[in-house]
């Protein structure tokens, strides 16, 4: 079973994902994408680190190449989150590729090989701000890879200030 | 607690007055008015603009106010489906609303989302 939840900014999603794989039995793994540049970043990775404490994840950084990724049998993961894994597939090797071919082979590889997969994503084009030509395209690229893991994806989750939204299949907790 | 959210524009305070009746004399912008005035407002619109101006203790404020004026009509844009701002302050302001939106909306019996003057109660039932 494969779950999509995106949303806005802190909305929930992770909590909500976190949620869905609670009464998960098996190995759950956290496939952490966000790379720790910065004071923000380290901020918001240790915030998520603290959330998950006590919750049973192995956690495995990959920022890139997550069709390298195996995992043993009947486990989980949560993947967090496509707007890292898409920003760092664009920007690697200090030019900028379109992202979409890697970002999504990674994730039905993960898929494929996962009993339970929970991936959170970001909403980011409706803040009408016209931006460099890069970031417009990063906004695409995202909106993209959203609409393909959506249609293979069984259940499709969007958090709104806490609360979630059913768009397809359906909420198992 | 009732919320009402959406992105900007959507028609949330017409539909406040219109379905929940709520008067331009009970309302307080939150753009304008002290953290006091809020605590016993009917309707407090604009929230996210109040958050923005209570920095960091928004979040005990706000937890505060669900307990305080459990009653009142919450109308909040809902703001954070962008790309995260280069301005470390915008980017704080961005989360603490997400944080605050999430505490009144668990705090609510009712939330409702407007889209082009469309309510739907994502929580709760519409009156």
């Amino acid at each position: 079973m494969t779950t999509l939840i995106t949303g806005g900014s802190k909305c929930g999603k992770s909590s909500l994902a976190e949620r869905i794989l609670d009464g998960f039995h098996g190995r759950k793994f956290y496939i952490a994408a966000m790379q720790p540049f910065g004071e923000d970043a380290f901020e918001a990775i240790e915030r998520h680190r603290k959330m998950r404490q006590g919750k049973g994840f192995e956690t495995i950084e990959k920022y890139t190449d997550l069709h390298e990724l195996s995992f043993p049998a009947d486990s989980a993961a949560l993947l967090e989150c496509v707007g890292n894994l898409c920003a760092n597939e664009m920007f690697r090797d200090n030019e900028v590729v379109c992202p979409t071919d890697a970002v999504l082979r990674g994730i039905r590889s993960v898929s494929e090989s996962v009993s339970e997969l929970v991936i959170v994503t970001n909403q980011v084009g409706s803040d009408g701000v016209a931006y460099s030509e890069e970031t417009s395209r990063y906004i695409r690229y995202l909106g993209e890879i959203n609409r393909c893991i959506a249609g293979f994806a069984d259940n499709v989750i969007e958090c709104v200030y806490g609360i979630p939204l059913l768009l397809k299949g359906e909420l198992s907790c | 607690m009732i919320m009402i959210t959406g992105g900007a524009y959507q028609g949330k305070a017409a539909w406040a007055a219109e379905r929940l009746g709520i008067s331009e004399n009970c309302i307080k912008s939150g753009r304008s008015c002290t953290p006091e005035e809020a605590m016993t407002a009917g309707c407090i619109t604009d929230y996210q603009e109040l958050v923005r101006r209570l920095g960091d203790g928004c979040t005990d404020f706000t937890s505060e106010l669900c307990i305080r004026n459990s009653s009142a009509v919450i109308i909040m844009d809902e703001i954070g489906c962008g790309i995260v701002p280069m301005e470390k302050s915008e980017r704080v302001w961005r989360e603490n609303v997400g944080r605050c939106g999430c505490i009144i909306a668990a705090n609510s019996e009712m939330v409702v989302r407007m889209v082009c003057g469309i309510p739907t109660a994502i929580k709760g039932d519409m009156p």
